[in-house]
């Protein structure tokens, strides 16, 4: 066992450091609101673009698609210090760089990857992808979705409806999973997986406002949108065996994020207590103050293990089985209790406004107390992480 | 960085777990709780064979030159299955802390009877308030001549019973902070005006209250240096409670492995038990639990291997341990139902030892004060 960090790694973290210092506005207000809107995405996206330029973006993917070779720690690394430095634009989309990216290496044709691939990795809007997966019939139950693909010659044509597309509004591209064939004898077998141009006519987005006003998710409508063979990702109805895949490096790059953004909550946090006055001491020796930020930072180095050994278990070409799902389940987890635990500390003043200049922290704690929610139950609830921890470490029955 | 173990890590493993579950069954276990000694001499015997007492001593004190990891692979094994017996106290203790900072002669003396398994040996720290703080150590040792005069009483001191020597931390002076004027003594518990009296426990290992009633020590049995020794202590507490976390690691697995077969196996409304997601979920949130135990863990023990222990990182380890043995052990009861409740099922005997495995080498309490300061707080 080895738990030091390389060099490599150590000179990342530094020159993250230096590139915030120097690229975001003395007066940057970071969004800890997971599910917020993309506030300033002229902003957002001028930033993924010097991310390219720093070579970062897509520092993992191979040199010919843009990358730098770069190892999973050091993206692990990467994402834990973007995240913890609040630099935006790190994602192209909500999917770009983290598993369309990834997936079309592992499963699209030589001439998908020459064309999507350099526009992902050049951080220009043009790079930009959302996901459809979600329908209003199909959360957790995700295989019985119904938007349909018809082969029609040398084209689809897709009918249907998905809902909570996370970034639909910003996004050039869409990676589309459709049922292909209805009629197959289990609904897994009958799913597909399509690259649209958002452009396409028949695509509609409509927003969906959370539950604070943010605009994050949107429904999107296909009607009888053309989609060119030639946008068929893998073979016809192995769709889910891809899906997988893709929520399996979603769910990966959740510990190193929200590690990242905890563990400038607790700092912040720890801050807070330090110069805040509480009956005549400052609150940060108060023993229940105390208590509530060492279990924190605790539970957040578990995290921090826990995404550093499942970078190391794919680096050994060993495939994760649970431990994306276990990772998945600490970070909500714990997100949830740093914004509770947050709100606890800074008290009355955890109901204000994010926005307003009453609110402590530049509103992170509220920020993260209405995100939580919302994030948990992206890429995969925590009971459909649990289903999946427990039927495949554990070996229990399947229970539906 | 690199999650594995070696193949020999591995083996080491593998071994221990043979040894244990073939001359250490649960019978055993349960008959150790009501045995005088509490341990079996012939099974000590054998461990000493295998290489255990002396894994991480080198060859010229008879030992096999074992890391710190290592040793905490088989003190793993050693929570896994429970060992009963002075293992923790004479290795864990008492032996790690001879082995730093005893002088030449000391360690000629005494390390190879160690790793013979002709020598076990205990701790005495804690006193009446229960907290391993040096503020709370209040036994006097007086200097006369050459020698100290030890007076006064230890608690909740291991094996106590069946112990040849007994590292004893006394008060030999006052300074500007509690640490200061502390002082170890290797005391021979065989010799006259030490007595000891059995505190009952829980968990039906042994633990005593022990007098020094005027006990005369030569000053070459000081342990390190005179007045320093807190600076011991510190070594003791900081590789005490890694090795409490390994028992504790491998006990909440073994609790864990127990309650997945065992939700398999039940039948209830004409299906396993374990297809229910109320069952199933119960189980997944035992091995976040037990997982994050043993990174913890393993991280902790590396920086030790290596010579750079974080105290924070170990305190961060003992916490997580504390809190997840004794969640697993309630949660495994809970899905067992009843049969986890009874003297028959072996839940119980974790269950039972929880209380005693928290407080070793500092309680969770202690250890949250470590990660505050380090917190800034």
């Amino acid at each position: 066992m080895d738990f030091r960090l390389g060099e490599k790694e150590l000179a990342l973290k530094e020159e993250i450091r230096e590139f915030a210092e120097a690229e975001l506005p003395p007066d940057f207000v970071r969004d800890t609101l997971i599910d917020g809107e993309f506030r300033d995405f002229e902003f957002e996206i001028s930033v993924s673009k010097k991310l390219a330029q720093r070579g970062w973006l897509v520092m993992s993917w191979p040199e010919k698609y843009g990358g730098r070779g770069a190892s999973l720690f050091e993206q692990t690394v990467y994402e834990m210090e973007i995240a913890y430095r609040g630099i935006p634009g790190a994602w192209m989309g909500i999917s770009g760089t983290q598993w369309v990216g990834p997936c079309l290496m592992m499963f699209g044709t030589e001439e998908q990857r020459k064309k999507y691939l350099p526009l992902i990795a050049s951080g220009e809007r043009d790079g930009v992808w959302c996901t459809c997966y979600s329908e209003p019939n199909a959360g957790s139950d995700f295989a019985s979705i119904q938007t349909r693909a018809v082969k029609d010659g040398d084209h689809y044509t897709v009918n249907g409806q998905k809902v909570w597309t996370s970034a639909a509004h910003r996004a050039r591209w869409c990676w589309l999973a459709a049922r292909t064939n209805p009629s197959a004898a289990k609904k897994h077998h009958g799913i597909s997986i399509f690259i649209v141009d958002m452009k396409s006519p028949g695509v509609t987005v409509n927003p969906i406002l959370n539950y604070y006003g943010r605009h994050h998710f949107n429904e999107v409508f296909f009607d009888n949108v053309r989609v060119p063979a030639s946008n068929l990702v893998g073979e016809e109805n192995k769709g889910w065996y891809y899906l997988m895949q893709s929520l399996a490096f979603e769910r990966r790059s959740i510990a190193p994020t929200t590690y990242g953004t905890l563990k400038w909550i607790l700092e912040e946090l720890a801050s807070y207590a330090g110069h805040t006055e509480y009956e005549g001491q400052p609150l940060s020796k108060n023993p229940v103050v105390r208590t509530k930020l060492a279990d924190l930072a605790i539970d957040l180095e578990v995290l921090k293990m826990f995404a550093f050994q499942l970078a190391w278990q794919i680096s050994q070409g060993q495939i994760p089985i649970y431990e994306s799902s276990r990772n998945k389940v600490m970070g909500d987890d714990l997100m949830k209790r740093g914004a509770i635990t947050g709100a606890e500390i800074i008290g009355i003043y955890s109901q204000i406004d994010p926005d307003s200049k009453w609110a402590k922290l530049n509103g992170a704690i509220q920020g993260a107390y209405l995100g939580f929610p919302g994030q948990a139950i992206a890429a995969g609830t925590a009971e459909i992480e649990k289903n999946i921890i427990a039927q495949f470490r554990l070996g229990l029955p399947k229970s539906y | 960085m690199d999650f594995s173990f070696t193949e020999e890590q591995d083996m080491l493993r593998i071994l221990a777990r043979d040894f244990l579950a073939k001359e250490c069954p649960k019978t055993k276990v349960r008959e150790m709780t009501e045995d005088e000694k509490g341990y079996d001499p012939e099974m000590w015997r054998s461990m000493a064979g295998l290489g255990w007492m002396g894994l991480i001593f080198p060859e010229e004190y008879g030992g096999m030159r074992a890391s710190f990891m290592d040793l905490v692979i088989l003190m793993e094994e050693m929570g896994r299955n429970i060992l009963p017996g002075p293992y923790f106290s004479t290795i864990a203790l008492c032996a790690l802390p001879l082995f730093e900072y005893g002088s030449s002669e000391q360690k000629i003396k005494f390390l190879p009877q160690i790793a013979k398994g002709e020598g076990i040996w205990t701790l005495a720290l804690t006193e009446s308030s229960g907290r391993c703080k040096a503020s709370e150590v209040k036994l006097r040792a007086l200097s006369e001549g050459t020698n100290y005069v030890l007076r006064g009483c230890k608690l909740f001191v291991s094996d106590a019973h069946v112990a040849d020597y007994m590292l004893v931390v006394g008060r030999t002076g006052e300074g500007n902070s509690p640490e200061e004027g502390i002082t170890l003594f290797i005391v021979d518990v065989k010799g006259p005006n030490v007595q000891a009296e059995s505190i009952p426990t829980i968990g039906g290992d042994r633990q005593f209250k022990v007098s020094f009633d005027g006990v005369v020590v030569p000053e070459d049995n000081i342990l390190g240096k005179m007045g320093k020794g807190w600076d011991v202590v510190d070594f003791i507490l900081q590789r005490a409670a890694v090795l409490k976390c390994a028992e504790i690691s491998g006990a909440c697995q073994a609790v864990l492995d127990m309650t997945s077969s065992y939700a398999k196996e039940r039948i209830q409304f004409d299906r396993p038990i374990g297809s229910f997601q109320a069952v199933q979920h119960k189980l997944a949130d035992m091995l976040v639990d037990v997982e994050a135990v043993q990174y913890l863990l393993y991280q902790a023990a590396w920086g030790i291997s290596v010579g750079s222990p974080s105290p924070w990182q170990i305190s961060a380890a003992k916490v997580k341990a504390n809190e997840v043995y004794q969640r697993t052990c309630i949660e495994a009861i809970a899905a067992h139902g009843a049969i986890g409740y009874t003297m028959d099922h072996d839940i119980g005997l974790h269950y039972r030892r929880v209380k005693a495995a928290q407080f070793v080498a500092g309680d969770s309490d202690l250890h949250r004060e470590v990660i505050s300061i380090q917190l800034g707080l």
